[in-house]
């Protein structure tokens, strides 16, 4: 494990994007894959071969058909049923256990933010070897089958998974350990290639995210500006807040508020920020040099409010703004994107309440 | 799980077609149909002297008939074939390369140096490498077969490797490889054992001088893997591995030819000729895998 990381950092020049690093492992797998079959030529028929598959799928009374000059088959392995038993599975297993690993890393990786479930990250590892392992027992004998079913019913489990993807994943583990049992590895390699790449570029560019979700402005604002509001306080009464919180809950509101209400400022005053800037970028640091001197120009006042980094999709700048009156959001916009040019990814806008009651009056 | 595991199972199962029989595949059938046509095709460019020796079909045999040893052709024209150690015995489809059936002999597995199969009416035998003859009948796919054990007390004079029926005759033709009797040392032995209506009886053997079988031929010896009758003609047709030999004899014992096996058979076992002059040769899995070889007899 330590040589493979080691491999891994050389080939990623120590990067720790988990796209790079999965492409790296992936190399590193294709080129030792590559020399054991060199040096060792039984490995391709006993992993890739597929003869197991063809043994499941094929009528069995079918006979290949063979050229019709010459020597027919490639030359046999020479090894005994037993051992070669013996080395077919043992190989099918690394195999099912060299392709589950990065997918056990890809799942802990986009589960990073919500925290993943150990439990799920090891059935990652050990389902599809029992799959497989399945697999190589049942052959094609219906008592086998049955028999192993049998016995399987005495364990219950019962498993709520709580993401979709969770699932898609235990399905994945079931569909390696299968290819991999009937000797189709190059299917399973697919497999997790295809998938570990397809789930990483979703989870970069948030495929699937609805752009009609109410930013988190929007989302507050009317539940929070009822609660402040003296006129409609009425509609929440003191009463539910009673039930809804507790002491600990009020304090931290609380304390919440008040550091709201220092970057907002005192009451009876125009507010210090009424707006927030978002900008995604790969390389922040550029960004921010980039975007720093629009906001000098184009408003009244700024800070940076968060810096939030991502391994493997761009991180984040938030910016506190108190916004000119002289200048429209749509112009801010526009300054950004021609200042930062390539160097962002996007920039957005969210105007605070106070703003958009000015922008009424 | 249990369902998880259960349907693992049964889609492992679910493509095998339990209850057909078979060979006789549905869905094959434009594969078996197109290996049919081609073999026809192949049939008919050799009669009009294309191809030489080169093969009209090649069926690659399955790991579990990688000990292929003899065969044997039914009346009817169906291809009978045998395993090496076990007393298994599989129909197989030579013109589209199907395994139609397979079935044992006895209830309990009977293991012997099983070399040769042949078939005498409603009678199939196999022989035995030690001279002892096992008589049993047709079994429907699957079956366990009775059969009764002959021994025609040869195994001391020569180590048997291939049985041949002779109508004409109405007897066995027990090919010897490897001769023991001194005074049959030098020669190619094929012992005869009459089948007649109740008990069966040893006819005297045919013996040839092995210089005038090898002729102008490199060989220093011949050991018959095989041997069978081409109904056309009645003569005797031999195979051998060792020398990878190819032999036609005149019941009589003339040598009608002697050359080599045409190329690519290092392990044949096994050889019979259809009544449309088809030789079909059987090698069993060595280098090479099993298989199953067509040609045009001339």
């Amino acid at each position: 494990m330590v040589f493979l990381k080691r491999m891994i950092d050389v080939f990623t020049l120590g990067s720790p994007r988990p796209m790079r690093r999965l492409i790296a492992y992936y190399v590193v797998v294709a080129i030792l894959t590559t020399g054991l079959l060199y040096f060792f030529p039984v490995a391709d028929r006993l992993m890739f071969s597929g003869e197991r598959l063809d043994q499941i799928t094929q009528t069995p009374g079918i006979l290949q058909e063979g050229p019709s000059g010459g020597q027919f088959q490639p030359a046999d392995v020479g090894l005994s049923p037993r051992l070669e038993l013996a080395i077919s599975t043992g190989l099918i297993l690394i195999g099912t256990l060299v392709l589950m690993l990065p997918v056990s890393w890809v799942y802990m990786s986009i589960r990073r933010t919500k925290g993943h479930n150990q439990s799920i990250v090891q059935t990652l590892i050990i389902l599809p070897i029992v799959v497989a392992g399945i697999v190589l027992i049942v052959r094609n004998s219906l008592a086998l089958a049955f028999s192993l079913a049998g016995v399987v019913a005495a364990v219950r489990f019962r498993t709520t998974l709580s993401d979709a993807r969770d699932i898609v994943f235990v399905f994945l583990a079931i569909a390696v350990g299968f290819a991999a049992g009937v000797q189709v590895i190059t299917v399973a390699a697919l497999l997790s290639v295809i998938f570990n790449f397809v789930l990483l570029l979703s989870w970069r560019y948030d495929f699937g995210r609805n752009v009609l979700d109410p930013s988190a402005t929007a989302q507050w604002a009317e539940p929070l500006g009822e609660l402040a509001d003296k006129k409609t306080a009425g509609e929440v009464p003191d009463r539910d807040l009673v039930v809804a919180l507790t002491p600990k809950h009020v304090e931290a509101l609380e304390e919440r508020f008040d550091r709201v209400r220092a970057l907002i400022g005192p009451d009876g005053k125009k507010p210090r920020f009424n707006s927030v800037l978002e900008i995604t970028a790969d390389d922040i640091g550029a960004a921010q040099k980039a975007v720093e001197p629009v906001l000098d120009q184009e408003v009244k006042r700024w800070t940076l409010d968060e810096v939030v980094t991502n391994d493997g999709k761009p991180s984040e700048l938030y910016y506190l703004m108190r916004m000119r009156k002289s200048t429209t959001r749509d112009e801010l916009l526009t300054a950004v994107r021609s200042a930062a040019g390539n160097l962002i990814q996007s920039a957005e806008v969210s105007l605070g309440a106070a703003l958009v009651e000015d922008g009424a009056k | 799980m249990p369902v998880l595991v259960l349907s693992l199972c049964l889609v492992t199962l679910g493509c095998r077609p339990g209850g057909k029989q078979a060979g006789r595949p549905d869905g094959d059938s434009s594969l078996l149909a197109g290996r049919a046509a081609r073999v026809d095709s192949a049939l008919a460019s050799s009669d009009s002297g294309q191809g030489g020796d080169k093969p009209i079909a090649r069926w690659v045999l399955p790991r579990h008939l990688a000990e292929i040893s003899g065969l044997a052709l039914t009346p009817d024209g169906r291809l009978f074939a045998h395993n090496d150690e076990m007393g298994r015995v599989v129909e197989l489809d030579y013109r589209r390369g199907v395994v139609l059936k397979h079935f044992l002999l006895g209830n309990a597995p009977v293991r012997a140096d099983f070399e040769g199969i042949t078939v005498a009416g409603q009678r199939l035998f196999l022989l035995a490498s030690d001279g002892r003859l096992f008589e049993f009948k047709e079994g429907a796919d699957g079956a366990r077969v009775p059969y009764t054990v002959h021994d025609t007390r040869l195994g001391h004079e020569c180590e048997f490797e291939g049985v041949a029926y002779d109508p004409a005759i109405e007897a066995l033709l027990l090919a010897c490889k490897n001769v023991y009797k001194k005074s049959l040392v030098g020669s190619l032995v094929i012992y005869r054992w009459a089948l007649g209506a109740g008990n069966s009886e040893k006819l005297p053997p045919l013996s040839i001088p092995l210089e005038r079988v090898i002729g102008s031929n490199r060989w220093k010896g011949l050991h018959p893997s095989d041997i069978t009758i081409d109904p056309r003609n009645g003569h005797y047709v031999l195979v051998s591995a060792q020398e990878e030999a190819l032999i036609e004899l005149t019941p009589s014992g003339e040598v009608v030819s002697a050359r080599s096996l045409p190329g690519g058979h290092a392990h044949t076992e096994g050889v019979a000729i259809t009544k449309d002059g088809i030789l079909i040769i059987s090698d069993e899995a060595g280098k090479s895998a099993a298989a199953v070889t067509l040609y045009r007899r001339r």
